[in-house]
């Protein structure tokens, strides 16, 4: 079934490729629980990472604050890239892909299950990145403040795994995945790393005046749109392909 | 749309190169639905090749395929929804356990996924006791048992086996003889390569033997032992009651 050939109005379709999503998502997060250390070490490289950026800002405070917002999306784009390629090889070391292209399973819900799954992984590093970094670069902590950044954590995370997750399974089979995502996807995602950026600098200046922050906003949810749109339709193409 | 009374398998020409190397060179081979045919040849002869284009995990260089009469190139998912391969591979993932793959397989398939329906598929291929059991310290006889069952519950048209007996015990050969059997019985076309012939040459109604790539012998599935051997060792010319293919 390719992805194209359902109409939208097809609602058993739907409901099938729901549930179908659904199982993948339950089942990567059972093997996420299983293998807990994996979350861990790439929560364990955000934080060394925030930590490089607070040293390479020699202590200087009103630097370190005024990049804070920089140094703490980087640190979620460098970490997606471990969490990504590590969530498909694991696919790829139990044949997993393979397995699943054997089954009558639409290749569109294999696709939201493994980009959900992988949003959840990346959101959930937030909560422990934010407090960190704010502790790092002297910015006041607010509880207000913490529970907004969140907020734009969850759309910067899902505007990263939407073509994070294609990329990593058209990587998956290479031997130089770990240098070919991040070339791949970094330059697709600048317009989420510029907008949630600037989003959460608005949020820790405090300086709210115009309609900015609406806007990063709207575009953020914009490109998470078209992302989560567009890669659906193509992933069956690149798992065929791969 | 799928023809009833179409082969399960129409091949002509059928080809895949891996780089320079012709793994599968010429097959021209039609399979009649609800018939079983029994693959032979020695290693590197193109078995596991051909087994894999059938299921739509290779695309073939060259040459023509039908599966159930619609063309494997164009409609490639439609014609893997209609079979199913039980191949080297397990597709299993490590951490779940036997309940938990199953589950996981019985829901992407919309089949019932309760334990009270799930249970007496494990315990019928000898892993009710294993169930709760994390995949990963599964034997490669417990792993295919449990990959049987994924076969079971696709319902499919057409069973493709490679190597089904290879790592299992007496008890579990006799397993695969009788599910074998199962899915003949219900017209389920079946697609068996192996190197146990004597065993497998029991559950087919034809037989093949490919030699680097190419059909060197077809017929019924009683004569395959000694084509097998007549092929292998050259004696291509011995009258062996089957068709020989130059």
């Amino acid at each position: 079934m390719t992805p194209l050939s359902h109409s939208s109005s097809d609602r058993g379709f739907v409901r099938l490729l729901f549930s179908q999503a659904w199982t993948v998502l339950r089942k990567d997060l059972l093997l996420e629980w299983r293998g807990f250390s994996r979350f861990l070490s790439v929560l364990f490289f955000g934080l060394v990472t925030l930590a490089l950026f607070a040293f390479a800002g020699d202590a200087d405070t009103e630097q370190l604050r005024g990049g804070a917002s920089g140094y703490l999306v980087l640190a979620l784009f460098l970490s997606s890239t471990l969490a990504l390629s590590e969530s498909f090889r694991l696919e790829n070391e139990e044949q997993g892909i393979e397995g699943l292209l054997l089954l009558p399973v639409d290749t569109t819900a294999f696709y939201y299950g493994k980009a959900i799954g992988n949003t959840l992984f990346l959101f959930l590093l937030g909560p422990v990145l934010t407090p960190v970094a704010l502790v790092f670069y002297a910015v006041e902590f607010d509880f207000l403040l913490y529970l907004q950044i969140l907020g734009l954590w969850v759309l910067t995370a899902a505007g990263l795994t939407a073509p994070g997750t294609l990329y990593a399974a058209m990587t998956s089979r290479l031997r130089s995945q770990d240098v070919l995502l991040p070339l791949l996807l970094f330059p697709l995602v600048i317009p989420i790393l510029i907008a949630s950026v600037k989003a959460i600098d608005v949020l820790l200046t405090g300086d709210f005046t115009g309609k900015l922050l609406g806007e990063l906003l709207a575009l953020l949810i914009v490109f998470d749109l078209v992302y989560w749109s567009i890669c659906g339709i193509l992933f069956h193409y690149v798992i065929e392909e791969a | 749309m799928i023809k009833s009374d179409a082969p399960a398998i129409k091949a002509a020409g059928l080809g895949r190169r891996f780089g320079r190397y012709w793994a599968l060179a010429h097959v021209d081979l039609e399979l009649p639905a609800g018939r079983s045919l029994l693959l032979a040849g020695a290693n590197g002869s193109g078995k596991t090749t051909f087994l894999r284009i059938v299921a739509g995990l290779h695309r073939p260089t060259r040459g023509t395929l039908q599966i159930f009469g619609r063309d494997a190139r164009e409609e490639r998912e439609a014609c893997r929804q209609q079979l199913t391969l039980v191949s080297h591979s397990a597709y299993l993932y490590a951490r779940l356990t036997a309940l938990e793959s199953l589950r996981t397989w019985a829901r992407l398939l919309g089949q019932p996924s309760r334990d009270a329906d799930l249970m007496p598929l494990l315990e019928e291929v000898g892993l009710g006791n294993h169930h709760d059991q994390a995949v990963g310290g599964f034997s490669a006889g417990m792993r295919k048992r449990l990959t049987l069952l994924r076969a079971r519950l696709e319902e499919p048209r057409m069973v493709l086996l490679d190597e089904p007996f290879a790592a299992l015990d007496v008890p579990g050969q006799k397993l695969v003889k009788d599910w074998v059997q199962r899915f003949r019985d219900d017209g389920i076309s079946v697609v068996l390569a192996s190197h146990q012939l004597q065993q497998a040459a029991e559950l087919c109604d034809d037989a093949v033997v490919l030699h680097k790539g190419q059909i060197a012998w077809r017929g019924g599935a009683e004569k395959v032992v000694g084509a097998f051997e007549a092929v292998t060792t050259d004696l291509g010319g011995t009258d062996l009651g089957g068709e020989e293919v130059a």
